[in-house]
């Protein structure tokens, strides 16, 4: 009755392609790891690993302080 | 001790664009009259900004590589923020073990 699983699929971490170090003025990169409302994805959309994962949310955070990113708004941006 | 540091900042966008560099290099003194030096100056130029700082929607955004010590990045940081054209400023340490230099 097990016999297909339909989740638990595997995704690529799509950094392990072209970047070791996550840079936070790289904004091009970085929009991909956020929504249209600009939050942060979560780790399971995004198939990172917990250390990619938390590279990515510090050079997110760093970015809007510099106004490269919005901040999460409730309104359409 | 020098260490390495990642300076940005935003400029109002008011400013003349030519002028950028020779306002920035008043500021730079600060760090060679120290004994550190400055490796690489980069001038992105207007960029909209996400959000408004100071009823401002645009800013001239520039991003400093340097060699100092934590006093003189710390004394150029602060004779930045009094500038009114300086919007914002942003000072990182990164160690050199960097090879993503690109934007």
């Amino acid at each position: 009755m097990r016999e297909k699983k339909p989740f638990k699929r595997k995704r690529n971490p799509l950094l392990a392609a072209k970047v070791s170090e996550v840079d936070w003025k790289d904004v091009e990169l970085l929009r991909k790891f956020i929504s249209d409302r600009g939050k942060i994805r979560a780790r399971r959309v995004t198939g990172l690993t917990p250390q990619q994962q938390k590279q990515v949310a510090v050079a997110i955070k760093n970015a809007r302080e510099m106004a490269l990113l919005p901040y999460p708004t409730s309104h359409r941006v | 001790m020098s260490r390495h540091y990642e300076v940005m900042i935003i400029l109002d966008p008011t400013l003349d664009e030519r002028t950028v560099t020779p306002t920035l290099e008043t500021y730079l003194n600060v760090i060679r009259n120290s004994g550190g030096s400055v490796e690489n100056v980069e001038i992105w130029g207007r960029r909209r900004l996400s959000y408004e700082i100071l009823k401002h929607t645009e800013g001239i955004y520039a991003v400093l590589d340097l060699n100092a010590t934590p006093e003189a990045v710390k004394e150029m940081d602060r004779q930045l923020s009094l500038q009114e054209i300086v919007l914002r400023t942003k000072v990182l340490r990164r160690e050199p073990a960097r090879a993503t230099a690109k934007v």
